[in-house]
């Protein structure tokens, strides 16, 4: 079927910018396969939405139907950043990317560490508007990396793992989404706990909440993991940043001052993470540790 | 046995793979009562994927007491061994309690509650 998709501004300010996005992969998941993203209603596009609509497209592709943008229809400023990112050249409706404020438009269809590394820490982190050590950036990038190492190694995303960051210097934030779409955190802790019939009847919200617990891990057998969901909830919260995943209907808020898991109506199958950072490192704290004492 | 983790992984010691080949170095020379030195000079950047596949896994089959008194871990960056030191307590706790169906009781007990 032939349908066209209004894309209106989207921000992240509240969950309602997320439904949004989560209401489009709805309504493509709903047997459009030839899908024209139209832009007039659009006055601005943050990076969740940036990261987002790159998926879709590419799903849409994957199952063998064409996705495409009305370029044409796509205001002055918007498309100007859309270039900027590199997400209309990485789609491949043209351009060339150009080098601006702009935290580049990312596609990993395999985990590939290194690049990955070099994109935070040069694209993302190291780009002179974070006022950071480079002790403090590395730790930032180990950090971070908890949220890639997850989506590769749970995510079972058929289409690989989408991430666009953006500086908003007016707040002193640097942000970062990664989606993908795969079968989603609730999907695997119930699957985890196959064994137990009541499995099926854990909502999405305890389900996160349980993969955000210290030790908690839905890899069988070997060895023990997931804990990068928490050493990320403590590192946002130790350093005034913010965590957010959606993931099924479930929804995790997580900052200084509260960690909510919440279930809401909107469906959508991935994880999108959207953290939130602060740019100067009079914010961060990190406990000293020494090696003095057993580790064991 | 001595190793020199950069030369080996490089800067960034991040993957569960990376982990793994590490693991795969130490383990029989541990398990054998051999000492181990597992030197992370110009490592930058250190994740918990890497660390629990390359340590926390030791704990498997090999005594706390006898990893302290073999396994040597030098120049880890102070942010490194934060995430080592909860590495090494969550797979402790992983290997010793490996009680699915308390887990279940506690998270629908939780779900009750919050209703």
């Amino acid at each position: 079927m032939k349908t066209t998709l209004s894309i209106p501004t989207i921000n992240d300010y509240t969950t309602a910018d997320f439904d949004v996005l989560f209401k489009l992969w709805n309504q493509v998941n709903n047997d459009n396969m030839d899908v024209t993203f139209e832009f007039s209603q659009c006055n601005f596009l943050r990076h969740n939405a940036v990261a987002f609509l790159g998926g879709l497209t590419r799903l849409i592709q994957t199952r063998g139907g064409i996705g495409r943008f009305a370029l044409n229809s796509i205001p002055k400023k918007v498309k100007a950043n859309m270039d900027e990112n590199g997400f209309i050249s990485t789609l491949g409706f043209g351009g060339a990317p150009r080098t601006g404020n702009s935290i580049p438009y990312r596609e990993d269809s395999h985990q590939s560490e290194a690049v990955l590394v070099d994109y935070l820490k040069t694209k993302w982190l190291g780009r002179g508007w974070v006022l950071v050590s480079e002790r403090l950036r590395d730790a930032i990038v180990g950090k971070v990396w908890e949220i890639y190492a997850n989506a590769f190694e749970h995510g079972k995303s058929p289409i690989g793992i989408f991430s666009c960051g953006q500086h908003y210097p007016k707040h002193h934030e640097l942000k970062l989404t990664v989606v993908d779409f795969g079968v989603g955190i609730p999907s695997n802790v119930r699957l985890f706990f196959k064994h137990d019939p009541r499995a099926q009847s854990l909502s999405a919200a305890s389900c996160l909440k349980w993969a955000f617990q210290r030790g908690t891990t839905t890899k069988p057998n070997g060895t023990s993991r997931g804990m990068g969901l928490d050493l990320l909830k403590e590192f946002v919260k130790l350093n005034n940043g913010k965590l957010e995943i959606f993931s099924h209907e479930g929804y995790a808020i997580i900052d200084k001052t509260q960690e909510v898991f919440m279930n809401r109506q909107t469906f959508f199958e991935g994880t999108l993470v959207n953290i939130t950072l602060k740019c100067d490192e009079s914010y961060y704290h990190f406990v000293s540790e020494t090696s003095d004492e057993p580790l064991f | 046995m001595k190793i020199n983790v950069y030369e080996m992984i490089g800067e960034n010691c991040i993957t569960l793979e990376d982990g793994q080949r590490i693991f795969e170095m130490i383990h029989h020379e541990l398990t054998d009562g051999n000492a181990v030195e597992l030197n992370f000079e110009k490592v930058t950047v250190v994740a918990s994927p890497f660390l629990n596949a390359a340590i926390g896994r030791l704990l498997k089959d090999i005594k706390p007491d006898d990893l302290n008194r073999l396994l040597k871990i030098t120049n880890l960056v102070p942010t490194g061994l934060a995430v080592l030191k909860r590495v090494i307590e969550n797979s402790k706790e992983y290997y010793s309690n490996p009680d699915v169906r308390k887990a279940v009781d506690e998270i629908l007990f939780e779900q009750s509650e919050s209703l």
